[in-house]
């Protein structure tokens, strides 16, 4: 199977004036595989039709993540696991730090340049125990 | 107790760490830079039987520091990126909660959130600028004061992202 990922190079075409991409993927054997069982499971004939449900399940979680809200699973038995992809974390709010300038004097970037350069210093016993909290 | 992002209906008029700054900080600014202009990001600790009562909070943002920025000496020896950084700006309790840990509390969680930061996007260090009188309760927790900060203000000091993250491997 051929996903394509790549944005068709001819003029968009206006359907109803709306407009389509083809997506163009390489995907090595073992995706190619998962693909075509999750195609033959869900019953989906086409990859179009893969490609939009996929897409509109990582959307989903995307909206969610960004919202703050955490995605589990849950059995029968109320066992729960928790969905974390390092992706979807770059959206969720609690580490969405904005970014801030700072001034330094020439002194100051002397020691933190020394700083950073040596080894790191071993955590200190306070240092140890917030951690462990 | 616990720990979350400061939420509009916090009441944060009666929060009083005896320090006018970090108070108008809190009760001004804090929302409007954290939903607003995006400046920094402040999380609140809050005791569950009253949830809109803040009884300390700190607050954090991204910085950076650019290569070409360091004396050349150390250029060679940095990697060849900008220097990523967290900027613990501000750490305050209010006075009716001091003596209990809770300051210990709120940079325990500030390390948390600093190594998650450091996980998924990237990040060298902890940077915080510190009252003269606190200088000897961030080195307890391993932060070096830098040289060459204004005798006047505020002590900027720094902890390495790997002295925490040995600190949280260390940890049973």
């Amino acid at each position: 199977m051929d996903m394509k990922t790549r944005q068709n190079r001819q003029p968009p075409q206006s359907v109803k004036g709306r407009r389509k991409s083809k997506f163009q993927a390489d995907l090595a054997p073992a995706e190619n595989r998962m693909v075509r069982g999750l195609k033959q499971e869900l019953q989906l004939s086409s990859n179009t039709d893969f490609l939009s449900d996929a897409l509109a399940l990582f959307h989903w979680a995307v909206r969610e993540r960004r919202l703050g809200h955490r995605i589990f699973s849950e059995t029968g038995t109320g066992e729960r696991k928790e969905l974390v992809l390092p992706r979807l974390e770059r959206v969720a709010p609690e580490l969405a730090l904005p970014r801030v300038e700072i001034s330094w004097t020439a002194r100051e970037l002397e020691s933190l340049a020394a700083l950073v350069s040596r080894e790191p210093a071993e955590p200190t016993e306070t240092l140890r125990r917030a951690m462990r909290g | 107790m616990l720990i979350r992002r400061l939420e509009e209906q916090d009441q944060v008029e009666l929060f009083n760490c005896g320090d006018e700054p970090l108070n108008n900080y809190l009760r001004r600014h804090a929302w409007s830079n954290q939903e607003k202009s995006s400046i920094g990001v402040t999380y609140v600790a809050i005791d569950e039987a009253a949830p809109r009562t803040v009884l300390g909070y700190f607050t954090l943002a991204t910085a950076s520091v650019p290569r070409e920025a360091f004396p050349k000496k150390y250029v060679r020896g940095l990697p060849p990126y900008d220097l990523p950084l967290i900027l613990l700006a501000r750490l305050a309790v209010d006075r009716r909660f001091s003596g209990k840990g809770l300051g210990h509390f709120l940079i325990s969680e500030a390390f948390r959130i600093s190594l998650r930061v450091a996980e998924d996007v990237g990040c060298r260090g902890v940077l915080a600028d510190v009252y003269r009188d606190r200088i000897t309760w961030y080195a307890r927790y391993g932060f070096v004061a830098l040289e060459g900060s204004a005798p006047d203000g505020p002590q900027r000091m720094f902890l390495d992202i790997r002295t925490i993250r040995r600190a949280l491997k260390g940890s049973p």
